[in-house]
């Protein structure tokens, strides 16, 4: 049984208060949440960041875990409480981990957006972008001039097809004409691209994603022919100058 | 069994006897398990252990809100950098905010500590004030997250915009939820206090239940803020 009954009542009748013991504990905790904080701030200072990067993430698990104690331990008063309450949070307790981890084990790119790990062949210099050895599930491109028949042919239905698919997707970073918005998309509408105006490179450049994964690839969602009439309805957009659209990132790409 | 934890738990005992002056609408009661009777007639709402059966169930109703909270984040988890639309949770989230409310709530355990502290000390005007700052940070809290979810719906991050949406906003709105219930629990046994229908000897036991229940949200969202929130800027 739990002999840790310091709350027993003095001779006053009063049990004796915690009131100290509750403030110390809540600097301790503001502090640790203040280094837990300090993490955003270190990386614009590569020098310290560099070396204390690896550590990181498991100390921030130990901080949380530390603070989730505390709290649990001494704020709700289960440390010294008796064993059946003990018991009836912790055995759960012990399951929710157990779920965590297990559902955490399962998902094998945790921490990795997909598409990187995948094996590499070529390096694009200009951009800095790593093209995986293979489009991660889609079929491979056309050839240019099979694109330029397909892209006539959409024309013809109004790129309806891509059209939906585009309002369906992109549009949420691409914004509702194409135009962009920033940090989440570039615009669509200029004659300037960053990874090439092709059809292939913008079919490459959506089925595999870009810049990690701020560009989602979308081979795993799509069907390729879904991905090649999205293509069509954004090539159309080219030189439309959408109002209100993002400056230009990388070259200008003539017809 | 029981007889020995009662014998063997001062503190308990002394708890049993408090309610004993304090109430005198015991009668009628059913005293579960029949022989348990340690010489003080008010067990009543205490059972076969002599533990006061609200504080046993909530502690298992958190036992049960532990699994609860721990599928939703492993669920978040689980499809994390699967989404394929909208905006992604690097982009979007601001540690900035995010921090200020993370400080609320911990500064709200600490008031709620306080509070229950010094019902214990029999100075219920103390507990009062202190509920009312609880429950004013909790509410606090929940405006930011209102802010929040604004703020990305507005950046074209809705519920089913991706999994991502879908995950964090079930698992952040569960959380976000119980804070309302905490906020609006504790303001009523504020009003109580002050009523004088809550005192030190008539059932303070309700104000450190709802403290445990206070607490354990702010472990959730421990947890939410390292994990979730954190370990995104770590690439
Ligand atoms: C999560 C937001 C998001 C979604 C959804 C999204 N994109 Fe993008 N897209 C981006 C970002 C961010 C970039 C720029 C990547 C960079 O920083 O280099 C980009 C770049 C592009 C580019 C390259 C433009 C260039 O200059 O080379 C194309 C083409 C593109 N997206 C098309 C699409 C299409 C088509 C869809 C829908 C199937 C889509 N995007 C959905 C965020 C998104």
């Amino acid at each position: 049984m739990s002999a840790a009954h310091h709350d027993h009542a003095d001779a006053g009748g009063l049990p004796h208060s915690h009131k100290k013991a509750y403030i110390r504990l809540g600097v301790i905790l503001t502090v640790v949440t203040a280094v837990e904080l300090a993490l955003p701030f270190l990386k614009d200072y590569p020098d310290i960041w560099m070396p204390v990067e690896p550590m990181w993430a498991p100390l921030l698990v130990v901080m949380s875990v530390f603070k989730f104690g505390a709290v649990v331990g001494e704020f709700m008063h289960l440390r010294g409480d008796r064993d059946i309450y003990k018991f009836l949070f912790l055995s759960p307790l012990a399951i929710a981990v157990i779920i965590f981890l297990l559902l955490g084990s399962l998902a094998v790119a945790l921490f990795l957006p997909f598409g990187e790990g995948v094996a590499v062949t070529a390096v694009d210099v200009k951009s800095g972008y790593v093209r995986p050895t293979k489009s991660s599930g889609a079929e491979p491109p056309l050839a240019e001039d099979k694109f330029k028949a397909a892209f006539a042919e959409a024309k013809g239905k109004n790129f309806a097809p891509g059209k939906t698919v585009y309002d369906k997707v992109c549009k949420a970073c691409h914004g509702d004409m194409g135009e962009g918005k920033a940090a989440l998309g570039f615009n669509l509408t200029d004659d300037c691209y960053k990874y090439g105006g092709s059809f292939k490179d913008l079919y490459v450049t959506v089925a595999d994603g870009r810049a990690g994964n701020k560009m989602p690839a979308q081979a795993g969602a799509l069907k390729s022919e879904e991905i090649r009439q999205v293509v069509y309805y954004i090539r159309s957009l080219k030189g439309t100058n959408a109002p209100g659209g993002q400056p230009c990132v990388g070259d200008k790409v003539a017809d | 069994m029981s007889a020995q934890l009662a014998a063997t738990d001062p503190h308990e005992v002394a708890h049993d006897a408090g309610h004993d002056h304090a109430g005198h609408d015991h009668a009628g009661h059913d005293h579960a398990g029949g022989g348990h009777d340690h010489g003080h007639h008010a067990v009543v709402e205490n059972n076969f252990m002599g533990l006061p059966n609200i504080k046993l169930a909530m502690w298992a109703f958190l036992g049960s809100e532990c699994m609860f909270f721990g599928s939703l984040i492993g669920t978040y988890f689980f499809y994390h950098g699967k989404a394929l639309a909208g905006p992604l949770p690097a982009t979007i989230f601001s540690i900035g905010i995010t921090s200020i409310s993370t400080f609320l709530l911990l500064m709200s355990s600490l008031t709620m500590a306080l509070a229950v502290d010094a019902m214990k000390q029999r100075k219920p005007t103390v507990t009062r004030n202190y509920l009312l700052v609880t429950a004013l940070l909790g509410a606090t809290f929940v405006g930011f997250q209102v802010y929040e979810f604004s703020h990305f719906v507005h950046l074209g991050l809705k519920l089913s915009t991706s999994l991502f949406g879908s995950t964090f906003y079930v698992m952040t709105g569960f959380h976000g939820g119980h804070v309302t219930v905490g906020v609006i629990w504790l303001t009523m046994l504020a009003f109580l206090v002050h009523k004088g229908k809550l005192n030190p000897t008539k059932l303070p036991i309700n104000v450190e239940v709802a403290g445990l229940y206070w607490h354990f949200v702010d472990i959730v969202w421990i947890v939410i803020f390292t994990f979730v929130y954190l370990l995104e800027f770590i690439q």
